[in-house]
């Protein structure tokens, strides 16, 4: 027992310092600007006015360590700062992108873990099949594309070959549950990879179960096929799964963005993109701790629930 | 002899037509600048026929010739930032792995084990947002990104080389470090970390191609597949080839690529850890605390 809660305790301190890592890379990258900040900022318009409002909006004459200090006491807060171009709140961003962006990965995680679990299974269950060749070979290949262009394959033959669904979701605002055909696309191609690797984990994690000598000994006690396969040898393949699931967080946060440029989402990614293009460092930073922190909590809860499972393996990756 | 097991044909098979899908958008990335030729004169957005086989971008470019210059700055830029990423991750690795110096050891893997824990396309944006990196700037940032996840992979192969009694013995026999670093662990380590390779490689071209798409590292009229499929998406109902072609392309490479590594390295894959699986660029973005 004291192992495990070593394990805990040391497992939360490395979370910890993540998090403060990830706002102090946040903060460094964005405020490590060679020269002037406020002129390389200024971009594409360096007039003296703009410059002038730069320095002043981001205290740039203020030593960086008491704009870091003053930084992460209004995180601690919530006080993400204000934007540089519109002058609102950060948060009010992240208030407006996270609806659009909360129900994508709500309804993608929903139907990811019954797909890949399903796939793995169906191709477990059928190991060195025609099935199992099939799913194997499919997952594999459709693992590696980038969401953008299967997005766009699949816009041009669904939306204006086939005319099935609609192409992009302009017009329906941030109301995305009211037109449901809009939803289709970016929930398939943001479902595309999770669902490969999850599945392939999920196959392993089986054909491996099923070689083992306790389901031999399940076998020869005559325990039905279907008792072994799903209450003696599935659960030796969500451990990996579940740590799977976490890191399938970082690739949802890509294809988030990729997905809302691609379908005109106004979700996080959109809001992501449009203050990067601008070059709205505040919000930039914003959204970033948010994700970052986000990654780092996910992923700790996937090496607790991965110990709870395997205490033997200590944190099997 | 024994006959070919199922799974050795459908290796073979795998192999085969990994191969066949890569070579196109391999062949006209590396060759399709030389038979480019001289840019035309520019015509009307979006139009179809006219002599242009494939029609005209957004500017009025001819897409075909696009499409044979767009393939090259895709295909260079992941080498490059693969190969770079393994260029500082394995001495990194290797100098964990091989040091009888603990807090050595921790000094160099504790940094990484925190930039492991950032989602890669937000650091990459991240960047972005205050600099504008050009081509050889995405590729450093790929490579960036890529090096946590490749010094726990060189640093756990060479651990497990390091510890066979062969090293023992090189030792007591009074070989010089370097004979015993290069000249036994990091030969044995070959086969992992080129399935490793491979993996990764699939991952950066991901990376860089999504990257492209999202305009980092590129200007916004680039000759690169990508960045076609992103600019030419405005006249997708009006022509759609411009679009199609080089997704396509695209869809064939990373494809390709991923079958046939994956054909080329199965049993070769390291057993351990249950990562035979997962292959890919994020299986392990997570510090995980050593045991």
């Amino acid at each position: 027992m004291s192992g495990l809660r070593s394990f805990v305790a040391r497992r939360l301190l490395l979370g910890v310092a993540q998090t403060v890592a990830v706002v102090l890379l946040v903060f460094a990258l964005t405020e490590a600007l060679p020269g002037d900040a406020a002129v390389a900022l200024a971009g594409d318009q360096p007039d003296p006015a703009r410059i002038a409002a730069i320095r002043a909006a981001l205290h740039l004459d203020r030593p960086a360590h008491e704009r870091l200090a003053d930084w992460a006491v209004g995180l601690l807060h919530g006080d993400l700062g204000t934007s540089l171009t519109s002058g609102r709140p950060v948060s009010t961003y992240l208030a407006d992108g996270f609806g659009p962006t909360l129900l994508l990965a709500a309804i993608t995680v929903a139907l990811l873990v019954p797909a890949g679990f399903g796939l793995g299974v169906l191709a477990a269950r059928y190991e060195g099949r025609l099935v199992d060749r099939l799913v194997s070979s499919v997952t594999l290949a459709v693992y590696a594309v980038p969401e953008f262009a299967l997005g766009v394959l699949l816009v041009t033959v669904l939306a204006l070959r086939l005319d099935w669904l609609p192409p992009t979701a302009v017009g329906y605002g941030t109301d995305l549950l009211g037109h449901p055909a809009a939803l289709v696309l970016p929930v398939l191609v943001l479902l595309s990879r999770p669902v490969c690797s999850l599945s392939r984990l999920v196959r392993a994690g089986m054909v491996d179960a099923l070689a083992s000598p306790y389901v031999a000994q399940a076998r020869r006690y005559g325990v039905s096929g279907a008792k072994v396969r799903y209450a003696h040898a599935l659960p030796a393949a969500l451990a990996p799964a579940a740590q799977q699931l976490a890191r399938t967080i970082d690739w949802l946060l890509c294809g988030v963005v990729v997905v809302e440029a691609l379908y005109v989402i106004p979700g996080l990614g959109t809001v992501l993109l449009n203050a990067v293009a601008e070059r709205d460092v505040p919000v930039v930073q914003g959204l970033a701790v948010v994700f970052g922190v986000l990654t780092v909590v996910l992923n700790l809860g996937a090496d607790l629930v991965t110990h709870r499972l395997v205490p033997r393996a200590g944190v099997a990756a | 002899m024994p006959p070919p097991s199922r799974a050795a044909k459908g290796r073979t098979g795998r192999f085969a037509l990994g191969v066949a899908v890569v070579s196109v958008p391999l062949v006209l990335a590396l060759l399709g600048p030389v038979f480019a030729g001289a840019p035309g004169p520019r015509t009307a957005s979006f139009t179809l026929g006219g002599g242009h086989w494939l029609g005209t971008d957004f500017v009025g470019r001819d897409v075909w010739r696009q499409v044979l210059h767009g393939g090259r700055p895709v295909v260079l830029t992941a080498l490059a930032a693969t190969a770079l990423s393994y260029l500082v991750a394995l001495p990194l690795g290797l100098v964990c792995a091989l040091t009888h110096r603990r807090w050595l050891e921790e000094l160099l893997i504790r940094p990484l084990d925190v930039l492991l824990a950032v989602p890669s396309l937000l650091l990459i944006l991240l960047v972005a947002s205050v600099f504008s990196p050009g081509a050889v700037g995405l590729a450093l940032l790929v490579a960036l990104v890529n090096v946590p996840d490749a010094v726990r992979i060189v640093r756990a192969t060479a651990a497990e080389a390091a510890a066979r009694p062969a090293v023992e013995a090189l030792r007591m026999q009074g070989e010089t470090w370097w004979r015993l670093a290069v000249g036994y662990v990091g030969r044995s380590m070959l086969r992992t970390l080129a399935a490793d390779a491979g993996t990764r490689l699939t991952g950066v071209l991901y990376l860089v191609a999504t990257a492209a798409f999202l305009g980092v590292g590129v200007a916004p009229d680039a000759g690169d597949w990508a960045v076609m499929v992103d600019r030419n998406r405005t006249g997708l109902f009006v022509q759609p080839w411009a679009v199609v072609v080089p997704a396509v392309l695209i869809v064939a490479l990373t494809m390709g690529t991923n079958l046939l590594f994956d054909a080329a390295l199965a049993g070769s894959r390291r057993p351990t850890r249950g990562r035979g699986a997962g292959s890919g660029i994020n299986r392990n973005r997570a510090g995980e605390p050593r045991p």
